[in-house]
């Protein structure tokens, strides 16, 4: 079999048994891979009876066909379930090497069912399955265990939880090769209320390919268009996405304590220009990645992965801290824990707003870079203020009587883009399938960076064509699976020819991006199915009325409702954001609604 | 005078941070930066026009038309292509 | 009323194409979609000097009173949005391209440029060539693969996400035409310069 292995591998840790059975091609040619074939599966497995930290729920991981080809960034791998933290279909991706190391396993799929009654590591290696027992790495931090565990970079590969999954944190994440997160979600909760603390994988088949010949031709091609591109060849490698801070705050765009402002006058202090010059030690790649996005930093306390853009403004401008080391060490903190940066630091920015305004009885304020670990310390461990942090800013800001100061879309805390700098990337956020998030369409490329040319990032007619391609071609490229950075120098027609080399099945552009459209309408369906309506296509209240009183946005917020009708109209949904049986039709999902099917039941 | 940000590797390459710079147009304060600082002349300029990917704003509000007309407080900031997440 | 900024851009291609012999007076067309919109030039008007008033806006899926004054080739235009992901259309007539659509089912470039970006440019042919059902479908069909393609004899259609992206492909395709004219009446054995070039007809 070409591209895919063909077969996946089904784990039950409830009885400790496993099996493995083929994949169905016709499902795999329909959803490719990665975040397709994860919310396809999850479709079949997870309903709306289903609790996200009950041991009915699944984690479904997935690799694409292009996985360990060896072709640039076929690295990433995706898990797939339904989130702890907003009740959506979730998928969270990742890079590093383990996806490339579990494809060469020979399988495509691993999912895990159920709960082992102790807490249990597996180990796959090829088709060789154990089980361990993990009394004594429970409570084991994720570097520590990390290593403790083996890891070796190309032959043997960690992912694992750590306190924050064991303790069931809403904000948990999944982690992989020491510091590559599946972050987003809490994915590390679904993994945590399993008591699965750890997989690691070891495998020795590499993946076929069809077309050698135009395999190489097509690879050849990318590295050209990489190192032709500054973006990919001098941008990211040198900078990393941390450069973004200052140009995000120069335009208005960089959400600051709590989204109550546009800029933030620390941002400098904290930007990719001070890391460069301070604590930057080097760059670093994942897995057949010529880019080297990664930054290695190093403060007196702590060295490794990161900050990233996100990390770096969550708990930087968001927090109104300017205090770089501090950053740098809470981002190694969430790396150590197993916490997702993002929320974490919007969910402390949220504390600190309710603290300030005296709805929560706490000293948390704006600007202390000191509480930082202490507050990511207790949020991984449940304790004190920490055990409600932990549950995310919605439920936080709803249980001290104030819902409207959590900055979330559908209970997911949104990233840096303030939506009133950049009316697309609201709707973007509204509509996200997991909640508020920008990896799944960013429209800063269009709205700020000129990539491929500047639109107006203040009009609103015509801006949901734009939301809706970039949804749409991001969901194809997370199911392949590659990372997006490749498609700042890649045109999604090098993708669908690529795909078509190594599997053999003909793919054009087209296709390709319908693909994406078939994933995006799919988990639409999941989310409408578990009870989502068009009311929770919807931003906080502050970015829809409260216009910001200076910089380069000011008197602007969000005109989400606009926009929202018009991107219900142009997807093919009624006015209500639900998809018709004629675009449902269209992308071959007409049968997967049919309300006789009922939902596989775990034997 | 309309003042002028640098950023990122800009920075290194012209050795400066920000400089007021005299210009009309974003095209003029361009030319003349480029004629003060000539290092920048190849990151920033080809054959005359802006370097595609090149970040120009103007108060804050990115724009590709050189020939946007300035006035005397007008900020400017630059930034070569950047990309992120 | 059609945004300013949107009729400017329209006015600042049309205005490039005919100042660069792309298209005659009246020929061309140019368009975007806006959600589930179609912004596309009034039939009659000339791309070279468009006014607000040359500019309609219809329906993308079905006609409203919009649709009694757009293009003759509407219908491509949709079919094209419709089928493929593209968000705008550059249609015009590229004369050293035709040129060369006339006796071939592909062009491949030889110059760096678009030989670099892309790669080949396919050469279909419909026998009414203008505004039937058959020739919208075939268009579309192959534009769901390749950002610019040629109708034998009569012009390019070129998308992107943007109008000036669309236009660039048409623009890149006629100047390898002209480069590859001009390599014929220079008419000296030509030095491959590119690794893997037997590759780019097979794109």
């Amino acid at each position: 079999m070409n591209g895919w292995n063909g077969r996946i591998l089904e784990i039950d840790l409830t009885t400790q048994t496993h099996k493995s059975y083929p994949l169905d091609m016709e499902m795999a040619k329909q959803f490719i891979g990665g975040r397709g074939l994860g919310v396809r599966l999850l479709w079949d497995m997870v309903g709306p009876e289903v609790d996200p930290l009950s041991p009915e729920n699944v984690l479904i991981f997935t690799n694409g066909p292009l996985t360990a080809t060896g072709y640039q960034t076929s690295n990433r791998f995706s898990v797939s379930t339904k989130s702890p933290l907003t009740g959506t279909v979730l998928d969270a991706n990742s890079g590093g090497y383990w996806g490339m190391q579990f494809k060469k396993t020979g399988f495509d799929v691993l999912i895990v069912r159920g709960k082992a009654q102790k807490p249990i590591w597996i180990e796959i290696k090829n088709s060789e399955i154990t089980f361990h027992d993990a009394s004594e790495l429970w409570g084991m931090r994720v570097f520590e265990l990390t290593e403790k565990l083996g890891q070796d970079n190309n032959k043997r590969n960690v992912l694992c939880i750590g306190p924050a999954g064991e303790n069931l944190s809403r904000l948990a994440a999944i982690m992989n090769d020491r510091e590559r997160a599946m972050a987003r979600g809490g994915p590390g909760a679904v993994m945590g209320s399993k008591n699965l603390k750890a997989i690691v994988v070891e495998g020795t088949e590499r993946p076929e390919i069809m077309d050698q010949e135009r395999f190489k031709f097509l690879l050849y091609e990318t590295r050209k268009l990489l190192a032709a591109s500054p973006l990919t060849s001098q941008a990211l490698p040198e900078f990393g996405t941390i450069m973004l801070m200052n140009i995000m705050n120069n335009v208005g765009a960089l959400a600051t304590r709590n989204h109550q402002q546009t800029q933030f006058e620390g941002a400098e202090a904290i930007s990719g220009e001070t890391l460069s010059e301070t604590y930057l030690v080097k760059n670093a790649a994942c897995w057949a990645c010529p880019i080297g996005c990664t930054r290695i930093s190093k403060t007196e306390k702590v060295e490794g992965e990161g900050p990233e853009f996100e990390s770096a403004w969550a708990f930087g401008a968001q927090c109104g801290i300017d205090d770089l080391a501090a950053i740098i060490e809470a981002n190694s903190l969430c790396n150590d824990l197993g916490l997702d940066t993002i929320s974490a630091g919007s969910t402390i920015a949220c504390a600190m707003e309710l603290s300030e305004k005296g709805y929560l009885d706490s000293d948390l304020r704006f600007g202390q870079a000191d509480a930082l670990a202490r507050c990511v310390e207790d949020m991984a461990y449940r304790r004190d203020l920490g055990a409600e942090l932990t549950e995310g800013s919605l439920r936080l800001a709803t249980k001290y009587g104030h819902p409207e100061l959590s900055m979330t879309a559908k209970g997911m805390e949104m990233p840096a883009y303030d939506p009133r700098g950049l009316q697309g990337q609201g709707l973007l956020y509204a509509t996200s399938n997991r909640g508020g998030c920008h990896m799944r369409g960013n429209m800063i490329g269009l709205e700020v960076l000129g990539l491929p040319k500047l639109i107006d990032r203040f009009q609103v007619q015509g801006k949901s064509s734009f939301v809706i391609l970039n949804q749409n071609s991001n969901a194809a490229i997370d199911s392949l699976v590659v990372c997006k950075f490749t498609n700042m120098g890649v045109a999604d027609e090098y993708f669908a020819r690529i795909l078509g080399a190594v599997t053999g099945v003909q793919y054009d552009t087209g296709d390709l991006v319908k693909t994406g459209e078939r994933v995006w309408n799919l988990e639409r369906l999941y989310n409408n199915r578990e009870g989502f309506t068009s009311k929770d296509d919807s931003l906080p209240p502050r970015l829809l009325t409260e216009a910001p009183t200076d910089g380069p946005s000011k008197g602007w917020v969000s005109q989400l409702e606009p926009m929202l009708k018009e991107y219900y109209r142009s997807r093919g949904w009624d006015q209500n954001g639900v998809p018709t049986p004629k675009k449902l039709a269209e992308l071959g999902l007409e049968n997967l609604v049919d309300p006789s099917r009922t939902l596989e039941k775990i034997a | 005078m309309p003042n002028v940000k640098l950023f990122a590797s800009l920075r290194k390459i012209s050795g400066i941070k920000e400089a007021a710079i005299p210009g009309t147009s974003a095209g003029a304060v361009l030319a003349e930066l480029v004629r003060q600082y000539p290092a920048l002349a190849v990151h920033l300029l080809d054959d005359g026009k802006i370097r595609p990917h090149v970040i120009l704003t103007i108060n804050g509000h990115p724009t590709d038309n050189l020939d946007a007309a300035l006035a005397e407080q007008d900020q400017i900031a630059i930034f070569p292509p950047i990309a992120g997440g | 009323m059609i945004d300013q900024r949107i009729y400017e851009m329209f006015r600042e291609i049309g205005q490039s194409l005919y100042t660069h012999t792309m298209i005659s007076s009246h020929g061309g067309n140019l368009s975007i979609r806006l959600g589930d919109r179609v912004v596309i030039k009034r039939r009659g008007a000339m791309l070279g000097c468009l006014k607000p008033h040359d500019l309609i806006e219809t329906r993308l899926d079905k006609n409203d009173s919009g649709v009694a004054l757009a293009s003759t080739e509407l219908l491509v235009h949709r079919t094209v949005y419709l089928n493929t992901p593209a968000l705008a259309i550059c249609h015009c007539h590229p004369r050293t391209a035709i040129a060369y659509s006339l006796s071939r089912d592909e062009i491949v470039p030889i110059d760096n440029e678009a030989s670099y970006l892309l790669k080949k440019v396919p050469v279909i042919y419909e026998e009414f060539a203008s505004g039937t059902p058959q020739m919208a479908n075939k268009v579309a069909e192959v534009l769901k693969n390749y950002k610019c393609i040629m109708l034998r004899g009569h012009g390019s259609f070129s998308t992107g996400q943007t109008l000036d992206e669309a236009f660039f492909w048409s623009s890149t395709l006629e100047e390898a035409c002209q480069i590859m004219l001009f390599t014929k009446q220079v008419g000296e054995p030509f030095i491959e310069y590119r690794k893997n070039s037997e590759n780019y007809g097979k794109f």
